[in-house]
Formats: C-alpha cells, sequence, structure tokens
C-alpha cells in the first residue's frame, strides 16, 4: 500500500501525540504492543514513550532505559532543555550497550518488530532505538542429525547472533567479516553473509551477495527457501548447496575459502560453494588418527555405492543376467523366490516403498512410539513378510543394507538426494537389463559433471582432475601433508615448513 | 567454435576413449584371422602409425592454434572450403558410426539381452548421445576422465582373470606371416585410431596447453592406447591361442568370457562389460559429436545445438541400417570402414598441409 | 536445449513402449542345468541329450516360506534330435521351465558319440553365449543318463560332485582337467589333438544302512583319458599314461609314486614336488627330435622297507626317476605310435622353434611324429623323510 510505504518513509516527528498516532494507526491495537509513558528527567514538560513488544524484548533493559532516563538523569541533574538532540541523549544519558538514531518511521517500526524499543520523547528531534532482544531461546544442544564420537558438540540454535558468536570464537581473525542483509517483505528475515576477507574470493562473495538480494518472496522460514532460490541447477536432485548445524563444519569451511550464510531462526547455516564429495566427509575424520579418518571415509564410500547401486544391480542379474552369479549363490535366491508371486522388480519396489513408509513414520511418530514403530516395522514385519510368502529372504537383505548404507552418508540431505537417484536406475535395470543400467548410469553421470556449484565444478576434485586437491578426497591425509588451500581459495598457503612431528634428536651432553 | 578450455589430461582421454574401446573389441578377431598370433605386432605398427598421423594434424593446427580444422580451412581459401571440409568431417563420423553401433549393440545384445529388439540398443545411445552433445564439449571431457578410470579397472580385470591361463607357447614364433603381411593388417588398427586423430583435428585448440605441448600430447594419447591395446592382444594370443580369436566376431567377450578369479567368481564379465560400456557410450557420443560439428559447418551455423537432433537421426538410422544383418557389418567393418576412414584421417591433414603451405601467407 | 532432453525422453519412451521387458526372466522360472550328457540316440542320426536339473528349494533346503518340496534335489530328463540344439529344444516339450545352461558344470560323452566325431557338439556349446567356458568336458564308456543322475554320497548335486572331482584332480594326478576352453583351443588348433578326461561308475560307496553289503553303491570316478584325433576317438589311456600326459599338458607339480624296496621287504611310497618338464625340439636329417628333461624333488612319505632310509636313498631315486620316465614313455608311445595324434603339443614346442620346418612338416605331422626320435631324461632329488627320522620298525 503506496501510502504505508509513504508514511514509513516520513520522518519522525518530534511531537509525541503525532507520533503516537502514526505508530498506532501503523501497529494497530496488538496485545503483545506495550507503551510506556516517561518523563524525561521527572520533568512533566518532556513526556516520552517506550514502545516494546512483550515477550521479544527484555524487560530488564527496558528497566534500565527507563532507569537511566528518569532517575540517572534526575539524579545528575541534567537539564531537560540540554538534552533537545538525540546524538546528546545518546551519548550523555544512555546506559544501554546499543543504540542508535532513528530517521524514519519505518525504522522505527521495524525496529519494534524486531524486539527492540523505540523511544521517542517530546522535544527531541529524533527518536532513539535501543536494541533490547531478549526472546527465550533454546540453549545450544548437540546437533540432532550431525553426530560425532570426537569432536565439539555444540549446534547452533535459532537465534542468528549466537550463531555467528559461535563461529568467531571458533576464528579469531580480524578479516572475519559478517555482512548483513534483510530477505523477505513480511518477514524480514535478518541473514548474515560470512566470509574471511583475504581468503574467499571477492566474486564469490559477490555473486552470494547479488543471488540473495535478487530474491523476492514474502517470508523466508528456512534456509531451504533460500537454498531452493540461489541454487545453481534448479531442475537436478543434487545438493549444490551444504547446510549444516555445526560450527566446527562451518568454522572450517570458511578457513578454505567458502562463504556462509547464516539465516535467523534457523539453526541450519548454508555453505557455498560445495563439492559432492564434500557429503561423505564427517567431522571425525579430521579428529581422529588420519589411519581410522581414511578407513572409515572408504567405507562410507562404498556405502555411497552400496545405495546408490546396490537394488538395480541385483534386480538386474536376477531378471536377466543370471549366468553373473556363482552359482551356489544362484540356488539360494532361486530357492528363496520359489513361492513368491512377484516378479523381482516389483518385489524390489514393494520393499523399498515399505522401507520408505517405514522411515517417514517413525519420524513423525510420536517420540515414545517412534521406537516401537521402528523396531516392529523392521524385525516382524521383515520377517512375516518372508514367512506368508511375499517377499524373498534375499530382497529383504538387500533393501536393508541398502537403507543402512544410506544412512551412513553423513549428510542427510545429500543422502535424500541419492535414494531419488536410485529409482531411475532400478526401474531402467529391472525393465531393460544391462542396457538400461548403463545408459542411465552414464546419463546420471553425464548430469553430476555438468552442475556447477557458484562456479566450482560439482564434482572436482575428481573430474576435472586436481591433483593437489586429491590429499583430502578419497583418504584423509595426515595434517602435516595439507600445506595448502583447495584452488578456489585465494590464499593458498596455510602452513610452515616441516610440520611433520620427529622424534627429538638426542641431547648433547 | 571451440571457446572451451579442456585440460590436457581430459584432451589424452578423449582420444584414448576413442581408439581403444572399438580396437579391443572387434579389431583382434580381424587382425587374427588375417595374421593370426602376430595381432600384437600388427597393433604396435599401428600405433607407430598413428603416431605420425597425429604429428601431422598436430602440424595443421599448429598454425592457428585457435581455429580446428574446419575453421582454418575456411580462413585459407574461403567459405566453400571450410565447408567442404565440414562435409568431409560429417561424412566421415556418419560412416564411423557403424562400426561403433556394431561394436556396442553386439556387444551387449548378444551376450546378455539375446531377445531384445536392436533398434532398442541403438536408440538408447543416440538417445545418451544427444543429451550429451546438448551439455557440451567440457562435460563430455570429463566423462572421458571416467572412462580412463574405467577402462584402467577394466585393464587389471582381464589381467588377473587370464594370467592362468597364460601360455607364452602360443604367442611363438614371432612374425610367422611375415612382415609385409603383417604391415599390411595394421590398416585395421589405423582406422581405429584415425577417428582419434579426427577427433583431435576438431578439438586440438581447446586443449590447454596446445601451443606449448601440443605435439606431445598426441602422441602421448596414440601410444597410451596402443598400449593399452597391445595388452588385449597378447592376452587374446596367449590364453585363447589366434585360432580361437579368429573365430569370433568379438574376441574381447570371448576372453573375458574365459576369465576367471578363482573358483568362486567363475564369470565376471558382466563386471567387464558394465566398465566398459561407459567408454563405448562415450565414443558414440563424441562420433554424434564430431558429425554435428561437420554438419554445423556445412550448413554455416554458429554453434551445434540446432544440427544435433537431425544428426542423430541420420546416424541412429545409419547405424541400425548397419547391425541389423550381421554378415552386413562385418563386411563393412572389414571392406569398406578401413577405405573410408584412411584416405579421410590421412588425406585430410596432408592437403590441408599442402594447401597451407601454398596458401598460408595470404589471409590471417 | 529442453527439447533436445524431451525428443531424447520421449524417443526412449516409445521405444521402451513398444519393446516391452524383453528378455526378462525371473530366477525362479529356469531349469538350471547342472550336467549334460551326449549320446549316440536309438535311430541313427540321431543325439540323445539328458540333463540333470537343479532343484533349489530341496537343493538348498527351506529358505522362506515352505514350497512344495519333494526331497528330490535333481531331475533328471532326456530327449532326442536330430541335432543337439533340436534334442534340446525338444526337452522343452516336457519341462515346464525354460531350460538354462549357465550353470552347466560337466558335459558327458558317450564312448560311441566320441568316436564319431564331436565337432557338432563344440560347435554347439561355443557358439551359444549362455555356456561357461570351464565347463569340464568327459567321456565315459557307461551310459551317460546313468552317471548324470547318480547320487553322490557328499554332495548334495551331482553335478557339483563332478565339478569338484575335476577340481582337484591334480590330488590323485591320474585324469585330466579338460575344460571347454582348452578342447576349442585343440580342436581348432593346426597341430595339436584333443584329448579329454574319463570318467566312469565304479561300485565304490558303502552303504551305511546296510554295512554287511560290500561296497555297491555307484560312484563317479574320475581317472584316465580319452585321446582324439581330428575330432574323433581313438583310444582310452591308463591312469599312469595319463600322469605323463599331465606333465605336458597341464604342468602337474606333485604326485607319488609306489616302488619296490630295493632290498625286498615292502614297498617305499615318495611324493614328489616342484616337478618341472621341458621339451626340447631339435630337428636333425629331415626329422624332429625331441629331448624331454624332468625335474623334481622328492620326499619320502611312507615306508615299509628294512634299511636305513639314509642308506636306501639312491636306489629309491632311480626306482623313482624309473617310474617317473616310464610313465612319460607311456604317453608318449601311445601319442607316437598307437593312436598318431598329438595330444601332447609336442607341434607346438617345435613350431616355436623351428617354423619354417614346420611349414613344410605340418600337413603330415601326425605321421612324421609317430617318426620321431624321443630321449627321457629325468632327475629326481630326495630331499627329506617328511616329520620322522627313521622308518617306524626296528632293523
Amino acid at each position: 500500500m503506496s501510502s504505508l510505504q509513504d508514511k514509513l518513509n516520513e520522518r519522525l516527528e518530534p511531537k509525541l501525540q503525532d507520533t503516537v498516532a502514526i505508530i498506532d494507526g501503523i501497529l494497530g491495537n496488538s496485545s503483545d504492543l506495550h507503551r510506556r509513558e516517561f518523563n524525561l528527567c521527572g520533568h512533566p514538560d518532556y513526556p516520552g514513550i517506550v514502545w516494546f513488544l512483550e515477550g521479544m524484548a527484555d524487560t530488564s533493559i527496558i528497566d534500565s532505559i527507563l532507569m537511566a532516563l528518569m532517575v540517572s538523569a534526575r539524579e545528575l541533574n541534567v537539564e531537560p532543555a540540554e538534552l533537545a538532540n538525540s546524538e546528546e541523549l545518546r551519548t550523555r544519558m544512555m546506559v544501554n550497550a546499543s543504540v542508535k538514531n532513528c530517521e524514519t518511521i519505518g525504522d522505527g517500526i521495524a525496529a519494534i518488530l524486531a524486539g527492540d524499543s523505540l523511544v521517542v520523547i517530546q522535544g527531541v528531534d529524533r527518536a532513539v532505538i535501543v536494541c533490547a532482544k531478549g526472546i527465550k531461546e533454546r540453549s545450544v544442544e548437540e546437533p540432532s542429525s550431525e553426530n560425532n564420537v570426537r569432536g565439539p558438540r555444540d549446534g547452533f540454535n535459532e537465534n542468528m547472533r549466537t550463531n555467528t558468536a559461535s563461529v568467531r570464537r571458533r576464528i579469531k581473525d580480524p578479516l572475519l567479516r559478517f555482512e548483513a542483509l534483510t530477505i523477505g517483505t513480511r518477514s524480514r528475515t535478518d541473514v548474515n553473509i560470512a566470509y574471511i576477507r583475504d581468503l574467499a574470493k571477492e566474486e564469490l562473495v559477490e555473486e552470494v551477495r547479488k543471488r540473495l538480494e535478487r530474491i523476492q518472496i514474502d517470508a523466508i522460514l528456512e534456509s531451504g527457501y533460500i537454498e531452493e532460490l540461489i541454487e545453481d541447477s534448479p531442475y537436478s536432485p543434487f545438493n549444490t548447496v551444504q547446510s549444516t548445524e555445526r560450527p566446527d563444519k562451518v568454522a572450517s569451511s570458511l578457513l578454505e575459502g567458502r562463504v556462509a550464510i547464516f539465516i535467523d531462526n534457523t539453526p541450519v547455516v548454508l555453505v557455498v560453494p560445495t563439492f559432492f564429495w564434500q557429503f561423505i566427509q564427517a567431522p571425525d575424520d579430521y579428529y581422529n588418527n588420519y589411519w581410522v579418518g581414511s578407513f572409515f571415509r572408504i567405507v562410507r564410500y562404498i556405502a555411497f555405492l552400496i545405495s546408490l547401486l546396490l537394488p538395480s544391480v541385483y534386480v538386474m542379474i536376477v531378471s536377466f543376467h543370471q549366468e553373473m552369479i556363482p552359482t551356489s549363490l544362484a540356488l539360494t535366491i532361486a530357492s528363496g523366490r520359489e513361492i513368491v508371486p512377484f516378479p523381482v522388480l516389483l518385489e524390489a519396489l514393494i520393499m523399498e516403498l515399505a522401507f520408505e513408509l517405514m522411515r517417514e513414520a517413525g519420524l513423525r511418530m510420536p517420540k515414545p512410539i517412534g521406537q516401537a514403530v521402528s523396531i516392529v516395522g523392521s524385525l516382524i514385519i521383515g520377517q512375516a513378510a518372508v514367512q506368508a510368502g511375499l517377499v524373498s529372504p534375499f530382497m529383504v537383505i538387500v533393501v536393508a543394507i541398502t537403507g543402512i548404507a544410506s544412512f551412513a552418508i553423513p549428510s542427510y540431505s545429500s543422502s535424500l538426494a541419492l535414494r531419488i537417484c536410485r529409482f531411475p536406475l532400478l526401474l531402467a535395470s529391472g525393465l531393460f537389463g544391462l542396457l538400461g543400467f548403463a545408459v542411465v548410469f552414464f546419463v546420471l553421470l553425464l548430469h553430476a559433471l555438468s552442475i556447477r556449484s557458484f562456479g566450482e565444478p560439482y564434482l572436482a576434485p575428481a573430474s576435472p582432475y586436481r591433483p593437489w586437491d586429491q590429499r583430502d578426497m578419497l583418504l584423509r591425509v595426515p595434517f602435516w601433508m595439507m600445506d595448502r588451500r583447495p584452488e578456489f581459495a585465494m590464499d593458498g598457503r596455510r602452513m610452515g615448513d616441516r610440520q611433520k612431528p620427529n622424534t627429538p634428536k638426542e641431547e648433547q651432553k | 567454435m571451440t571457446k572451451t578450455r579442456i585440460s590436457n589430461g581430459m584432451f589424452i582421454a578423449m582420444l584414448i576413449n576413442l581408439c581403444f574401446v572399438k580396437s579391443i573389441g572387434v579389431t583382434q578377431g580381424v587382425l587374427a584371422r588375417s595374421v593370426g598370433q602376430d595381432m600384437w605386432i600388427a597393433t604396435l605398427l599401428g600405433t607407430i602409425q598413428g603416431i605420425g598421423v597425429i604429428y601431422l594434424t598436430y602440424l595443421v593446427i599448429r598454425k592457428m592454434p585457435d581455429k580446428n580444422i574446419m575453421e582454418i580451412g575456411e580462413s585459407l581459401l574461403g567459405g566453400w572450403f571450410g565447408r567442404a571440409i565440414g562435409l568431409i568431417v560429417f561424412v566421415f563420423f556418419a560412416a564411423g558410426i557403424g562400426p561403433l553401433m556394431l561394436t556396442f549393440v553386439y556387444h551387449l545384445q548378444e551376450y546378455f539381452l539375446p531377445e531384445a529388439p536392436r533398434v532398442l540398443f541403438v536408440a538408447a545411445a543416440m538417445a545418451v548421445g544427444m543429451v550429451g552433445c546438448y551439455y557440451g564439449l567440457e562435460v563430455m571431457a570429463r566423462i572421458a576422465l571416467v572412462g580412463i578410470l574405467f577402462i584402467f579397472l577394466l585393464n587389471a580385470l582381464i589381467v588377473v582373470g587370464s594370467v592362468d591361463e597364460f601360455d607364452i607357447r602360443n604367442l611363438l614364433p614371432v612374425l610367422e606371416s611375415g612382415f609385409p603381411r603383417t604391415l599390411a593388417a595394421s590398416i585395421h588398427l589405423d582406422s581405429d585410431w584415425a577417428l582419434s586423430t579426427m577427433l583431435a583435428a576438431l578439438i586440438y585448440p581447446a586443449a590447454k596447453d596446445f601451443r606449448q605441448r601440443g605435439a606431445l600430447l598426441g602422441i602421448v594419447a596414440i601410444a597410451a592406447s596402443g598400449l593399452l591395446i597391445i595388452i588385449w592382444s597378447l592376452l587374446e594370443g596367449a590364453v585363447l591361442s589366434a585360432e580361437v580369436t579368429s573365430q569370433y566376431t568379438l574376441s574381447c567377450m570371448k576372453l573375458a568370457r574365459n576369465a576367471h578369479i578363482g573358483h568362486f567368481l567363475q564369470r565376471y564379465e558382466m563386471i567387464m562389460i558394465s566398465l566398459y560400456s561407459i567408454p563405448m557410450l562415450f565414443e558414440v557420443m563424441i562420433c554424434l559429436y564430431g558429425a554435428t560439428l561437420g554438419a554445423a559447418k556445412l550448413c554455416g551455423l554458429k554453434t551445434n545445438t540446432r544440427t544435433v537432433l537431425p544428426a542423430g537421426i541420420v546416424l541412429g538410422v545409419f547405424g541400425y541400417w548397419i547391425v541389423e544383418d550381421h554378415f552386413v557389418a562385418l563386411y563393412y567393418l572389414e571392406r569398406i570402414w578401413p577405405w573410408i576412414a584412411l584416405p579421410i584421417a590421412v588425406g585430410l591433414p596432408v592437403t590441408m598441409l599442402i594447401v597451407q603451405a601454398l596458401f598460408g601467407g595470404r589471409k590471417t | 536445449m529442453i527439447r533436445v532432453m524431451l525428443s531424447a525422453l520421449l524417443l526412449g519412451g516409445v521405444v521402451a513402449l513398444a519393446a516391452s521387458c524383453m528378455g526378462l526372466r525371473q530366477i525362479n522360472e529356469l531349469a538350471i542345468v547342472s550336467a549334460v550328457g551326449l549320446e549316440l540316440g536309438e535311430k541313427p542320426g540321431t543325439v540323445r541329450v539328458s540333463v540333470q536339473i537343479i532343484r533349489p528349494a530341496d537343493a538348498r533346503g527351506q529358505t522362506g516360506a515352505p514350497a512344495g518340496g519333494t526331497g528330490e534335489p535333481v531331475y533328471s530328463v532326456r530327449a532326442e534330435g536330430k541335432s543337439i540344439f533340436d534334442a534340446i529344444r525338444n526337452l522343452g516339450r516336457f519341462t515346464s521351465r525354460r531350460v538354462y545352461w549357465s550353470h552347466n558344470f560337466v558335459i558327458v560323452m558317450q564312448e560311441k558319440y566320441a568316436r564319431k566325431g564331436i565337432k557338432e557338439m563344440v560347435d554347439f556349446f561355443t557358439r551359444n553365449h549362455e555356456l561357461r567356458m570351464d565347463t569340464w568336458v568327459a567321456v565315459t564308456p557307461d551310459s551317460p543318463e546313468e552317471l548324470i543322475s547318480t547320487i553322490t554320497g557328499l554332495e548334495v548335486v551331482p553335478g557339483e560332485a563332478v565339478d569338484k572331482l575335476f577340481y582337484n584332480n591334480d590330488v590323485a594326478g591320474h585324469a585330466l582337467g579338460s575344460n571347454m576352453m582348452n578342447l576349442e583351443e585343440a580342436m581348432l588348433s593346426g597341430s595339436a589333438q584333443p584329448v579329454l578326461a574319463k570318467i566312469q561308475l565304479q561300485p565304490r560307496g558303502i552303504s551305511n544302512k546296510k554295512p554287511g553289503a560290500r561296497a555297491s553303491i555307484n560312484q563317479v570316478e574320475l581317472a584316465g583319458a580319452a585321446a582324439f584325433r581330428g575330432d574323433r576317438m581313438v583310444g582310452w589311456l591308463s591312469p599312469k599314461e595319463t600322469r605323463g600326459v599331465m606333465f605336458f599338458l597341464e604342468k602337474l607339480e606333485s604326485g607319488i609314486e609306489v616302488v619296490d624296496c630295493p632290498n625286498g621287504g615292502g614297498v617305499l611310497t615318495m611324493e614328489f614336488k616342484n616337478a618341472r618338464l621341458r621339451v626340447v625340439p631339435s630337428y636333425r636329417n629331415g626329422k624332429p627330435e625331441f629331448t624331454l628333461r624332468l625335474r623334481a624333488d622328492a620326499d619320502m612319505v611312507e615306508s615299509g622297507c628294512d634299511g636305513a632310509l639314509g642308506e636306501i636313498r639312491d636306489e629309491a631315486r632311480s626306482k623313482l626317476e624309473e617310474e617317473l620316465a616310464s610313465s612319460l614313455r607311456g604317453a608318449l608311445n601311445k601319442a607316437q605310435k598307437t593312436y598318431r595324434s598329438d595330444f601332447l603339443k609336442l607341434g607346438d614346442t617345435f613350431r616355436n622353434k623351428y617354423p619354417s620346418e614346420w611349414r613344410t612338416l605340418r600337413h603330415r605331422w601326425n605321421e612324421t611324429l609317430s617318426e620321431a626320435e624321443t630321449e627321457v631324461k629325468v632327475k629326481v632329488v630326495i630331499k627329506s623323510a617328511v616329520v620322522k627320522a627313521e622308518r617306524t620298525n626296528r632293523p
């Protein structure tokens, strides 16, 4: 509404009654909007009002504002006439940590809605906004979807400032910058872009900024909205933006030269650019010994291959190419399938559907029942289905192993992407055998190779091959070997020379 | 036209992929029919010839490092010459789809899916090729790297599975058929690297270090493919014996079927075929790409996007006609294709060199 | 851009719908064959094929819900036809499932069938893509149907039993491991002739239920070989001669020989190891000559002799050398004189060294070979008497 817009752009008048009328007109009569009248220095000629939203503002800060303006002013014997300038007010009287001048009504309204408090005093030329946010937030807890055995356990929570502080405490570099944006016309969600200035490429930061500013939407409720609006390949199921709940992951990404996007009201932080292989890395790899880390990383690569390929290969071999199975295994499979009435492809689809149903049900159920459902579902229903002759026991094993393998991938959202890719592969191998499998695999490969994530090819460093970046892909080489940053960072040097530890030489007596 | 940049490794990988797949498939059988157990010597001789021709190709492009062979022709003698070269390129790749389709279809269909209609294979391969051409050269070059990895794995698997049966007596005596006949037989291998050199003629300018090391890149590519193919020649000669190899259309499948690891994994040729099918599809895709480039030049278009669909259909129909009848396919492979491939692959660089020498100074 | 994708998808979709899942066969719709027997049919010019089909539910036990089991792990049937392919298709007249060859273990041919010529059989089994190349091939003087349907004691599936017999053939060292691969190679080769293993039924099994009755249950025995010339069988080789052939063809490394004790009293058994045979061809006066050199190490593994083991060592050695030489000579004799068929690949060895002479000689190679001079030299070193230092009985 243009009149609202015009009103919001108007300057705040020093006349209190007019200001009250305007603000009441815009904000209406919400029951959580409070107006506290007071007199500056106790002088009746200088009435003032503090606006704040109950529940969003911390009332102790409101108390301190009032204390400063009413009591301390009088005790210090300050004349209210001296405080006609808001600048004077701000620098001489207000004791709060963050105080800003307020130019337009729009700024004032926005401040109130954000949980700050607006102080308007008769006779003072501008209003003053005091940062008084005191929303009750969840305490810092372990992130639920990214577990680790060794390492820090603090996760992000819904307050963006707490999140940025978690990262700030890990990187005390003066060049770590947080740029603020507001996205969403009605939600006005705060968004911060984080980067380290001499490590992240200027063009990358510029690109991120440009894409975020391009967004025109009414509300941003979660990082997923932003992710879908800025990603490179909107049609692809692959994630080109990494999302995480762990501050140590964000800190390490920033140190590699990436850019992080913090969004208020969600504990999930976005990191760009992304490589596909990152989704198979886990923080544990880095905190444990490199032998252990490399071994488990290889296990996870195998899990990735299994979750993508195993059902398709099984269906293909059992339906079309039975000669490939070693004979004793073929007999076992055949004996299990003797009484199953469905063809293998249908059996596979039924079992996959059942598994997905169980997973979804386990998620949606209230906690106490959720445990029972998953145990009942997996063990008993699977066994009962086999006994009833609906599915063969081999199929149950294949689907179970596939499911477990897909959960072994640390990044939950990319395992979902893999799960989606699995179905066309399954259908093609079940309908066309090796031809279908080869063709769909090839097309998937073509697609994955063509995606870019904010300018970086998605499957780097495997293809295009970057020899220096191989050190962290398949194996986790020791830290004394990782002396350079990845190629997309600006400054490559990160370690001193000869960092490999040696046993100290014998002291000369 | 080629403004994209591909790395050196990708360039080499593309050439190797293009040469390797068909060579181990059908060419070894053809060689065995001509010269018995000296297949590997014929392969070696063919590789040496290939190195010579790729160097010639390099010399042609060297003068104008930003243009591919068609653009060079255009700048030397005018638009019509460029179009003529475009036509030649198109004819070459269109004719080349025959042996490639033959390899792909017979590998998959005869051994794994005998009841599937052949048109399905042709259609699937062409569809994949069109998708790849749409994605562009850079993506195709990256797939070449994956293809190279699979080729190495494939070679490792076949060596592991066949080394038990390796009998050196089957390979001796050397040069039993005499040197001239072996040299004559190497013509079949020449038609394999002809695809690689023609592709190089089109994409050489896109290689990153073309100016400093262009010759080395090409030579390394052809030599590496020759070495990889010789492994198969040696294995087929020693493990199967030359007489057996000569009996089969797809001798590499015969070798793969014989391979076994221990007592448990009796037949694992499907793993090998799965590894093999990626470079194979890549080869079909590149053949289509070359044809679209030639067609685009012929019709005077700037980019090849609009020629993808028609070229795909033409090549698909021709490919299907070739593979429909087994005997026609073999006749085309052994008698007709070498005489199309070699004159173009050797003649075109030589002609361009002569034209460059005569008219080189005139236009930039 | 989207157009290309969509047209590609449409193309694929149309073809897919038109084609409808072809080649799709569930694994439980297949009759998995584990052994094949070939013999001449009753009417002249026909071939009789008998197959042994596995019933997975009975062979593997119940996995999952109970299936209708009859308790028999195999089901054997036979059919006749004008050619092998014809006979196999005729099997489809009464087997309810599609006969599936990919897990076939062994092909057994009757002697009469082999003597008539196996060219057709080799062509069929190598042209068909379903078959494995390491299927064992054997010839039997008994009836193949009886042989392949004999239930053996240890394995549930008889075909698997024969497979494992062949696999361990170098333990006894009396039968060749002849499979489709080397049969095909020998058939197509210009110089070598095929030789196949011999398999027969012998009453060796002792019944648990009727221990009083002697070993009366027929068991499948793998011993000996059948020599071929061209594609026809020409005769049998005894187990001892087969051992000689195994040195040539399969690089037999170890085995045992029993010799008489030098000063009477019993027999001495020795196990030879690391045996290596070298065949050296030479060409003199227009005729090929072959020198065979066999080297081996040996251990004494069972002694019933008088006299200290250290003393009888030299004589034991020469006796062992004599035994090994005689098995080599036996094989050579059969190849050169009796059957005039070069199944020892001597032609290949000659051709590798003298390619130009080979060109003149190869047309009449079988006759030329029969006139070739051969010399056998065996050298054995006895290394140890295994665990014990001396013999068991007192001096």
